[in-house]
């Protein structure tokens, strides 16, 4: 297994140059530039021409395509991921300061709604064909559908603006000592953003959990006489969980990449709202930045689902294993 | 021999792909047809619907007011006057103008259906998109010098001009500067005349007769004039502190704004406006942030309506009767929030400074350009500007040409620590590490800085004015267009602010704990239309 994993962080080098070069390119197709962003459309004729060109020329937007890319990626390399074009702050520094609200936000997120997805999603298989299970489906379908936004604003109507129990949004406020203190304020966020992951987890348990169920080991369980909490839990429960296990995992690269939405309507400031506002302003360092972040991310979980599917179902093998 | 064929061959398609034969004439260079458009919208129910009754139908770009001219043919609507004028000017009708707009809200993609639905009307189909991109170069690429076929590839541009000084309205018609309007000597003379003297009454005048003649020519067509309205909560007491164009700093009395202590007893207000990366320096949007209003200080002070009133950094001023001359006196012992001396070599140095800035306020610009021996240092063969001399906390400026907003210029420019960004490079001006918590010599000093979370500012307890009896400003980040406007209000995290939101007013108007006061300011939203003979 030591020489799958060793394997996988080896090609995920390459890939994340190609992935790079990709989003850089992407960004080049992007109309605009980093500086047509600084000066608003009603300011506009007010600049020259000749001004642009030298503040491009500051910036090193004027050189091409390539020559920028190869920059980037050499200084990359070594660490340094250069400072934003629009406010000179190095990116590190930015990445590094939002990160944390994205990975409490996420973290409480997906921890909420795997436990909450998993718990229901097996009783409601348990219980299939009740009228719980139906509930607990239209549950869940509402819970896939409606958007998040909406849920966002929805509750912060209810549970801030009428109740007055929660922050309307924010983060950090002035007088906050500790973690603790802004406790109430992650509150909201994330079960809203853990409400839709729950629908999904759910559905995805129950509908594993039946399959589980259906094999002939458990048949084969029952007929021993094994208690029927050990045959669900010891036995289905074990085999059901491999596939939640995949989509749990795909999930932990919102830890980095944090929830775009989310982030916008609860005004938390985390890294989805900053990528956002760097692809805007065409910021390529911090976009790059951000994204090879959510890449590695999204790469790494990919290696931490195979090997936990391994650990968990012995039937399942490693490369050449 | 085949070579020399194609050569030619080649050189012949060449020069046709640049001359004009390949254009197309426009038809909206004749004013008939744009005298035509105006008259076909009903701009009044369009502000009365459209726009709830919170704008104001505009008949000339510059706002009501004493520069206004009287007697403008308001062109009111009058769709059978519309489908005459078309006539008269044989409207192809199989033609469809390509309109163009910048902005995101819904209330403009609900204009340009408006817009769309009423030239139909009247025999003008239309297109709509929104430029995405380098939206400046898109609405502003220049066509060569005299040509009379445009660069631009739009009919029409829907947009808004914000104007500090109202000669911004018009002086951007000048020949050869203007994506949409060609080369006019008439124009020309119009500009100069509106630049042409500091005295009200013939500024008045000059105006007077330039909106009569863009009243009938209609370079822009106006639509309406957009109000700002300043909102606060009934936490909040100006304590007699004007309203005004809170867009930009004038004296709003904020030392003396007081506020009901909350249940630790602490007296704080809270607004919008922080940054979410970095302070944007105030050399571009003087005093769009709350950070620029209250931070940094100006040499005067100015009233509601941007006009000069007394000295606020400048103990006095003295005015050249020609307009050509002022010096002004620092008050003695100001200091910066730092603690540093702030003299007469900061003021000269960030007026140099600020003319080696790219890309700031036009207003500025244009006062800091007149100065004698501007060209020279922009173009580094001075080392500094031979009209501006300090001595002691006396600053004198002398220009070279006559600037007649130079007055409201020093109501708006703050003057920055020459000790703090003597290091900076100006065309990276605003990634100076200074930018991350600024340093001023206005009535409130930074306290703390969390990122994309909040800013506090305190009371400088130094303050030349006295010090503020609010004890703390708490700023939440939001452009000057903040999206949580209604929410925070709700909440009660938001004590005061402007916004120019129809939908946030309508909201804010709903709360009880909120009160909104309407502001007119100079920000007219038009229909630019390319006037060349043709098109590319």
């Amino acid at each position: 297994m030591l020489i799958f994993i060793i394997r996988r962080l080896l090609i995920l080098m390459p890939m994340l140059v190609v992935i790079s070069f990709l989003v850089y390119l992407g960004l080049e197709f992007t109309p605009g530039d980093a500086v047509s962003h600084m000066i608003p459309p009603e300011l506009a004729n007010t600049v020259s021409a000749e001004k642009l060109e030298l503040i491009r020329e500051s910036l090193g937007l004027n050189k091409s395509f390539i020559h920028r890319y190869w920059v980037w990626l050499t200084h990359a390399v070594t660490g340094d991921f250069g400072h934003s074009l629009s406010g000179g702050v190095a990116i590190s520094e930015i990445v590094l300061d939002r990160l944390p609200a994205t990975l409490e936000l996420s973290a409480a997120a997906l921890l909420i709604s795997t436990i909450l997805g998993c718990l229901l999603g097996t009783y409601s298989a348990l219980n299939r064909g009740k009228w719980s299970d139906s509930g607990l489906t239209v549950v869940g379908m509402l819970g896939v559908s409606i958007p998040e936004f909406f849920f966002g604003l929805v509750a912060i109507l209810i549970f801030s603006l009428k109740l007055g129990w929660l922050p309307v949004g924010g983060r950090l406020m002035p007088g906050f000592d500790s973690w603790f203190d802004h406790l109430p304020n992650i509150i909201l966020p994330s079960l809203v953003l853990s409400l839709m992951m729950t629908a999904g987890v759910m559905r995805y348990s129950r509908s594993s959990m039946l399959d589980a169920l259906n094999r002939d080991f458990i048949k084969t369980a029952r007929s021993k006489g094994l208690p029927e909490w050990r045959i669900n839990f010891l036995h289905g429960f074990r085999v059901a969980l491999t596939p939640v296990i995949v989509i749990i995992g795909f999930r932990l690269p919102t830890l980095i990449g944090g929830s775009v939405i989310i982030e916008e309507v609860f005004q938390w400031p985390g890294v989805g709202a900053e990528f956002i506002e760097a692809v805007r302003g065409q910021d390529y360092p911090l976009v790059m930045m951000i994204a090879l972040f959510s890449v590695f991310a999204m790469l790494l979980a990919s290696l931490i689902v195979d090997v936990l599917t391994a650990l968990i179902d012995p039937r399942v093998r490693m490369g050449s294993e | 021999m085949k070579k020399t064929i194609l050569g030619i061959a080649m050189a012949a398609a060449m020069q046709f792909s640049t001359s004009d034969v390949l254009a197309d004439a426009n038809q909206l260079s004749d004013v008939r047809v744009r005298q035509a458009i105006a008259y076909a919208i009903d701009m009044d129910t369009i502000a009365e619907t459209l726009l709830e009754g919170k704008a104001i139908a505009a008949d000339s770009m510059i706002p009501n007011g004493a520069f206004k001219a009287a007697e403008l043919n308001a062109y009111k609507y009058d769709p059978d006057k519309a489908r005459a004028l078309l006539k008269d000017a044989d409207w192809d009708k199989s033609q469809v103008l390509d309109v163009v707009y910048y902005y995101g809200d819904q209330l403009t993609a609900d204009l340009m259906v408006a817009i769309q639905a009423y030239l139909s009307d009247v025999g003008i189909e239309m297109t709509y998109r929104k430029l995405e991109g380098d939206v400046g170069e898109q609405l502003n690429v220049l066509p060569e010098p005299n040509s009379d076929t445009s660069a631009i590839k739009w009919d029409i541009a829907y947009g808004a001009k914000a104007a500090l000084a109202l000669q911004e309205y018009y002086n951007g018609y000048r020949s050869n500067t203007n994506s949409y309007t060609p080369a006019n000597a008439d124009i020309d003379n119009l500009i100069d005349g509106i630049n042409a003297s500091a005295d009200a009454e013939t500024q008045i005048a000059a105006f007077a007769e330039f909106q009569k003649y863009e009243n009938e020519a209609l370079s822009d067509i106006p639509l309406y004039y957009q109000q700002l309205f300043i909102y606060e909560s009934d936490r909040l007491n100006r304590n007699g502190g004007l309203y005004g164009n809170a867009q930009f700093n004038y004296n709003w009395g904020i030392v003396d704004w007081t506020v009901e202590p909350d249940a630790n007893g602490k007296k704080v207000a809270y607004t919008n406006t922080a940054p979410s990366q970095f302070f944007q320096h105030p050399l571009l949007n003087p005093g769009l942030y709350i950070y620029s209003k209250v931070v940094f200080d100006r040499l005067l002070a100015v009233d509601g309506s941007l006009v000069p009133t007394s000295g606020q950094l400048a103990e006095s001023y003295d005015v050249a009767a020609d307009g050509m001359s002022v010096t002004f006196n620092i008050k003695d012992g100001v200091t910066w929030h730092d603690g540093a001396p702030l003299t007469g070599e900061d003021v000269a140095w960030s007026i140099g400074a600020t003319l080696k800035v790219p890309a700031i306020s036009a207003v500025l610009s244009n006062t800091f350009n007149s100065i004698e021996g501007a060209e020279a240092f922009v173009a580094g063969s001075a080392d500094s500007m031979s009209g501006v001399t300090v001595d002691g906390n006396s600053v004198s400026i002398k220009f070279a040409k006559l600037d007649p907003n130079f007055m409201l210029s020093f109501g708006q420019f703050a003057i920055l620590p020459k000790h703090l960004l003597s290091d900076n490079n100006p065309l990276e001006f605003q990634q100076h590490p200074f930018w991350q918590n600024p340093i001023g010599s206005g009535p409130f000093k930074i306290a703390e800085v969390q990122m994309n979370d909040f800013v506090r500012f305190v009371p400088f307890e130094n303050y030349h004015g006295g010090v503020a009896k609010i004890d703390e400003i708490v700023a939440f980040p939001s452009g000057d267009n903040d999206v949580n406007v209604l929410k925070n209000a709700g909440a009660k995290r938001l004590d005061f602010g402007f916004t120019k939101s129809v939908a946030d007013v309508k909201g804010l108007e709903d709360m009880g704990h909120m009160r909104v006061i309407p502001a007119d300011i100079p920000y007219t939203r038009s229909l630019r239309v390319n006037k060349f003979a043709n098109k590319p």
